[in-house]
């Protein structure tokens, strides 16, 4: 699994989650969870306090913080990505595990081109090495693997696996892993409209005719996520409070959740304090259509 | 039922009821903290809170939830505050528009025509003079939002198939930030993007707040529009006054 997310900045926030192991650990008694893939009904998989019928469907999660967990342990930024990775690979197992359908996760932005070479290469190889080793877990555990973004810019190689990965997994339907790499969601609306153009163009649509919802089937997620494109929660790590660019079209009605802990140290109590938060919050939104 | 296990249950209805009265304990008890350092801050007791620089924060805004949007008083008072603190730009939205409908109209300040053109606004900013101090106040809704990028897509595509198709010939479309950007200031959706959104509601969500303008901004919750305090809008502006962002570089 691509470790990931080179967002790293720092400072607490106003509104966020400490860390949770202080608060959580102590409190909640999880249930052990089987590996995604298995048959048991969810509910007899979910921890104390959750309810089946008001988890999200669709998690998003924004992981930062690889190289700030690094460098607190002195190691270098490459330990810290790999540790990322076992985070997400354990994220993605307890999706699967509780009935979450989709998890989308922002693993490398736009603006993180930026970065210096070095850097840049060495992530790329580790998302393909990782992809590539992830595939017969997928299909052992039911994950279908979607790559969004601007795919032209990554290596030929990372695109060839990617691909590969896709066809091998899509007909795979306990969860929907999609990981954005080089993504921007500004891009990704200029992207579906120029996709609108090409359909005006060959005169399957009219100008006139592009409303909200023709404009979202065009998004990149729109295709990706199987059920819902849109999160129900989005989750942060590293106590940044912003969206750094992801999925700005489709978080207007997204729980947002922050939280201090970094990346790498998130774990099954966190996940579950992210989740307890998302159902206790009064989300009433009627019958707007989003 | 046995003696035992009627103990036993006895003993686990106990437990339980410990543990709910000590987590409502802890709740009211977070509670009491949050308004007594709202009200501290307020009175300038922490000098930090009091020395902040507020130059980072040139464009705020506002998300309120629409039931709650139609608290005039609270509004109103929510403007006063910012200008108090000595904010200069703030964009007011809500969903359903209860606040174009209701503000715009009424609010006493001059149109500021100038003010929208540099702003990339369309008709809904004010110029307001609230509480001694000039604040630029820009209401929006829903249909700025998602609706306003659809708009802005069909007047790309319009634009883009009205012009010379022959020097185009069999050209691959294509499309730039800027020319989208182009275009939602076009149809008046254009508008700066905030530095600090702050969301009063019960849920913790942007609510369609306009996709375009929120790459970077920091996103804090304040709560109900009903319990909002000064001190807490103090001390968000404060932690925000610290932020450090790399914009991903």
């Amino acid at each position: 699994m691509p470790p990931l997310l080179l967002l790293p900045s720092h400072c607490p926030a106003a509104t966020h989650q400490p860390p949770t192991s202080a608060r959580r650990r102590a409190s909640l008694a999880a249930l052990p969870c089987p590996r995604a893939g298995a048959s048991p009904a969810p509910e007899a998989l979910l921890p104390r306090g959750l309810r089946a019928e008001s988890l999200p469907r669709h998690v998003a999660v924004v992981m930062d913080g690889n190289a700030r967990w690094a460098r607190a342990r002195g190691l270098p930024s490459s330990v810290g990505h790999e540790a990322g990775r076992r985070a997400l690979e354990e994220m993605a197992r307890l999706s699967g595990a509780w009935g979450i359908r989709a998890l989308t996760a922002f693993a490398f932005s736009n603006e993180n081109w930026s970065r210096p070479k070095v850097e840049v290469d060495f992530l790329m190889g580790l998302f393909e090495q990782v992809i590539h080793d992830s595939v017969a877990d997928f299909l052992r555990e039911g994950i279908r693997l979607r790559v969004i973004g601007d795919l032209s810019r990554l290596p030929v190689s990372l695109q060839k696996i990617s691909r590969e990965a896709e066809e091998a997994t899509r007909n795979n339907s306990l969860l929907d892993l999609t990981l954005a790499i080089s993504y921007s969601g500004r891009r990704e609306i200029v992207q579906a409209c120029r996709k609108l153009a090409e359909k005006v163009q060959s005169k399957a649509l009219r100008a006139e005719d592009i409303d909200e919802e023709l404009f979202a089937d065009e998004l990149a997620t729109g295709r990706a996520s199987g059920g819902s494109p849109y999160p129900d929660l989005l989750i942060r790590t590293s106590g940044e409070l912003r969206l750094s660019n992801f999925l700005l079209w489709q978080s207007a009605y997204s729980e947002l959740f922050f939280t201090d802990t970094l990346w790498p140290d998130f774990g099954e109590a966190d996940y579950l304090d992210a989740l307890s938060s998302f159902q206790s919050r009064d989300r009433r939104f009627g019958e707007r259509k989003f | 039922m046995s003696q035992p296990s009627v103990i036993i249950n006895l003993t686990l209805g106990l437990l339980w009821f410990i543990v709910h009265l000590a987590i409502n304990i802890f709740s009211l008890w977070s509670r009491l903290i949050y308004n007594i350092e709202s009200y501290l801050i307020s009175i300038g007791l922490f000098p930090k809170y009091r020395k902040f620089q507020l130059e980072r924060l040139k464009y705020l805004a506002i998300v309120v939830d629409s039931r709650e949007a139609k608290n005039v008083a609270k509004i109103e008072q929510l403007l006063c505050w910012l200008s108090t603190i000595g904010v200069k730009y703030v964009c007011l939205y809500d969903i359903d528009g209860v606040l174009n409908k209701t503000f715009e109209p009424t609010m006493n300040g001059s149109r500021d025509v100038d003010s929208g053109n540099s702003h990339d606004v369309g008709a809904n900013i004010k110029a307001l003079i609230c509480c001694r101090s000039e604040m630029t106040v820009e209401y929006i809704s829903g249909s700025d939002g998602k609706e306003g990028i659809a708009k802005a897509a069909n007047l790309l595509c319009s634009t883009y198939f009205n012009g010379d198709r022959d020097a185009r010939g069999n050209d691959e479309i294509v499309f730039t930030e800027a020319d989208m950007s182009g275009a939602l200031k076009a149809i008046g959706c254009g508008g700066p993007e905030p530095d600090l959104l702050l969301v009063y509601g019960p849920a913790r969500c942007h609510l369609g707040f306009p996709a375009w303008r929120l790459r970077y901004t920091e996103i804090m919750h304040m709560g109900p529009l009903n319990s909002m305090k000064y001190g807490a809008i103090v001390k968000a502006f404060y932690n925000f006054s610290k932020k450090y962002q790399n914009f991903g570089k």
